[in-house]
Order: C-alpha cells, then structure tokens, then sequence
C-alpha cells in the first residue's frame, strides 16, 4: 500500500512553482476519474460474483485499486487539481458495467477486467511518455508513482488473462465495446 | 496560488502610442523605458526612430538591458494602479485611467492603449484585490502553522474571508454597481468568471477544503453565491460600517453549513429507511 503522505497546505504553493499546470491537471484529473471507475467496476463484479470462487481474486484486485484511488486523492489535493464533473456518472456507469459483465459469468467479469485494464495500461504509458518529454527529473516523484500503477494494472491484466477472460462469450466484441468505452472516458475526464 | 494578472492586450497599438507619447514629452526616463520596449519587442514592426539622440540598441534576452526597463505589461499595470484613485471621482472610465496616467508623469493619449469602457481597469482591480486576499490567508495560515493564533471553525473563516474581500470594495463601493454591469459585458465574462472561481477556490484551499469528489463543485457553487449575493446587499446597504451585510453575510454561511448537516441527515435516513424495507422483505419472503 502507497505510504499517506501528510500535506500541510503551506507546501502546495512549493509543490505548484514551476509545473506545467495544464498538463499535471489533465493528467491527475483523468487517473483520479480512471481510479474511481476501476474502484466501481470491482464494486460491481464482487455485488454479482463476491460469493462465488472468483471472489477472494476481484477482492484483491478491487484492494490495490482502493489504494491506488487514495494516493491519486492524495495528489489531487497536493497539486490543486478539480476532479472531473462526471464522477456522479462514472460512479454508476462502472458499477453497471462491473455488476454486467459479471452477470454473464466467472469469465464475462476477466474480460471486462482484461480489457479495462488493457486500457489503463496503455494510458497510463502514453502518460508516462508525456512526462518523460517534459521533465523526468521536475515530476520524477509522479513517474514512478505512474509506473508503478501501471505494472499493477498490467498484472490485473494478466491475471483476467490466466482466469479464461478469452472463454468468455463474444469475448472480442466485448472487449472492443469497454475499450471505446474506456477511450471515450477518457477523453471526457481530461477536458470536464 | 495561481497569480491571476490580468494582462491587457492591444500590444502593438500601444507601443506606438507611448512612442508618440515620448516624442510630445521629450522625458527621459519615459522614453527610454518605452524604446527599450519596442527594442527588445520582437512583434514590433515599427521603424526606429531617434528623437533622443543614440542610444545602445538592446537585443532582447541576450542583450544588455538597463536597470529601468520595464514590460509594456508593467506599465499597463502601473498605469491602472495608479488610475484606481480617481474612480470614486470619475467612475470606471478611461478619465479615470487618464488621470492615472498623468500622475505616473504620461500622456493622457497613453489611455487610448486601453478599452473605452474601462474593462481593463475593472478586472486590473479585481485581480489586485484577489491576491491581496491571497496573501492575506497566507498569513494568517502561517500564524496559525506557528502556534500565533487559532484555527477558525469552518463558518467563521469563510465568513473572514469573504467580508475582507468585500471590504476592498469600500472605497469604490459608490461606483461598483457601474463595475458589475461592465464585468457582465459578454467579452468580459471570460476573464471575469475566471477571476470569480480562482478566488472561490483560493478560499476554500484556504479554509482546508480537502474534497476530491463532486463535493469539490457544491462546495464552490455554494460560496459563489453566498459571495454574490452578499456583494449585491452590500450595495444596497447604507447601515453603519455595513453592518447589515456582514448580518446577511453570517446567515447565508449558517444556512449553508446547515445545508451540509441536512443532506447528511437526508442520506442516513434514505439509508435506513431501505434497511428496512430490505429487513421487511425477507421477513415476508420468509
């Protein structure tokens, strides 16, 4: 578990010089709002699947979310950052798309996970590259929070894969309708 | 903080008139401020002129520069601090910023760099008064961090913050009512409501405001208006050291945390009425 990190609000206007404000603003806004969702999606699958024998594996995996979501919380209040308007909306479009993709079974809820996940990864990659580009050394402390978020969500990844996520039913179609799903939320979460 | 200067445009138009201006005056410490201007300004297309005899030609970054060169932005915001102490007498209005000008020693044609209908001025003042605000909450934090003073209950400190920020107004309060109407204009809703919400935000980061779900929103929607409707009574009101809207002031903000307390109440109530429903279910299920 990410260590708490106690912020007294004096340092924010230190922590605020010299950063390219849009820029940490979209990319804090869009991880908080991806964090939140992932949180609901695995609030959703553990309604329908909780007491079956694919329980204790979302349980440990809505964990690791859980603290994911409180660091992003975390920076969220240490870089000033407005989280986007639509959590309301995030917060029951993931829970819906958790609780149904687990109604159609053990594996219905791995390829949801392996296709959300799949999705992170490649954002929070595409993030990690925006950075790098900027200044490795100006937000060396938001890489590797970034980086190691993003090896998580790839072993989520894996693990949907290992638990027949390809068996499940129109496991491709599936798959292409949560990751346009994935991209349009993000695209929205950066913006409003 | 987020520094909210409001920075005037019409660059170009306004190098060429402080060049006229140096050219009538024959100043020198004017006209070296507004040559080092357009010599280190890149956009500037406007041949050389030399009506104050040779004069090292600066090159920007790299080149020399002497220690009163100042941005045509400075200047603009000199020039409206400066016109700020003749709005009781003159209103929002570009005879304020020409008196302004005048005092700091300019032509009264340097308010020509400026919109007629004393926008800039406005927003320079709002934005002045927005840091002020800013610095003073630093302050008080800091006393607060050392041990100096105590930390205000939520109520009291946005009720602090917000009569100081209304009090800046005092000294203009006969001219503001001019000013808001000129800040509802549409070409200055932007830069307005932009001040507005930076400010909003500043005093809830201020007051410890840690929310990083939709809260965030309710939160500054709700000071929003608790400020401007408290800025409108306080130009209505003529009681004795605005008493009457400092009143108004403390009611709104007591509504507001009574507001809080009421949905929470609202949400533990819908919870345990579906508790219920949920137990008489299986109870008749059974």
């Amino acid at each position: 578990p990410a260590g708490g990190v106690s912020l007294r609000p004096c340092s924010t206007r230190a922590t605020l010089e010299g950063i390219n404000k849009p820029v940490i603003d979209r990319i804090i806004r869009v991880d908080h709002a991806g964090e939140y969702g992932a949180n609901r999606i695995y609030a959703g699958q553990m309604a329908v699947l909780g007491r079956s024998s694919a329980g204790p594996i979302i349980q440990q995996m809505w964990n690791q979310e859980k603290d994911h979501l409180k660091k992003f919380n975390e920076l969220m209040v240490a870089y000033r950052v407005r989280p986007t308007v639509l959590l309301p909306f995030w917060n029951i479009a993931g829970f819906v798309l958790g609780a149904g993709s687990a109604l159609l079974g053990k594996k219905g809820a791995m390829a949801c996970t392996v296709a959300v996940e799949e999705s992170i990864s490649d954002h929070y990659n595409s993030q990690i590259r925006t950075l790098m580009e900027e200044d490795p050394e100006k937000y060396k402390e938001l890489l590797q929070i970034i980086k190691q978020f993003r090896d998580d969500e790839r072993e989520h990844h894996d693990i949907g894969l290992e638990h027949d996520a390809e068996a499940a039913p129109a496991y491709s179609v599936l798959k292409t309708a949560i990751q346009l799903g994935c991209k349009a939320a993000i695209f929205l979460s950066e913006r409003i | 903080v987020r520094c909210q200067l409001y920075s005037p445009q019409r660059a170009l138009q306004a190098s060429a008139v402080l060049r006229r201006v140096s050219d009538e005056q024959k100043k020198e410490p004017l006209a070296s401020s507004s040559q080092q201007q357009f010599d280190s300004h890149p956009a500037d297309h406007q041949p050389e002129q030399e009506p104050q005899g040779p004069r090292p030609s600066y090159t920007g970054q790299g080149g020399q520069e002497s220690e009163d060169y100042e941005s045509e932005e400075q200047l603009q915001h000199r020039i409206l601090t400066a016109a700020l102490e003749f709005v009781p007498e003159h209103g929002w209005t570009a005879e304020a910023i020409a008196e302004g000008a005048k005092t700091l020693g300019l032509s009264v044609a340097a308010a020509g760099m400026f919109h007629s209908d004393g926008s800039e001025l406005i927003l320079h003042f709002v934005s002045q008064c927005n840091t002020k605000l800013s610095d003073l909450l630093e302050q008080e934090q800091k006393l607060v961090q050392l041990g100096k003073a105590e930390k205000k209950s939520t109520d009291q400190f946005l009720r602090d913050a917000v009569e100081a920020r209304l009090r800046m107004l005092i000294p203009y309060i006969e001219k503001w009512p001019q000013a808001l109407s000129i800040l509802l204009l549409p070409h200055n809703i932007p830069s307005s409501l932009n001040l507005l919400t930076s400010m909003i935000d500043d005093i809830w980061q201020y007051a410890g405001d840690q929310s990083t779900d939709f809260n965030w929103y309710t939160r500054r929607a709700v000071l929003t208006g608790i400020y401007n409707t408290t800025e409108l009574v306080m130009m209505q009101d003529s009681s004795p050291d605005f008493e009457d809207t400092w009143r108004f002031l403390e009611n709104r903000v007591a509504d507001a945390m009574n507001m809080g307390d009421t949905a929470n109440q609202v949400q533990s109530t819908g919870e345990a009425v579906v508790q219920g429903l949920m137990g008489a279910a299986v109870t008749v299920s059974n």
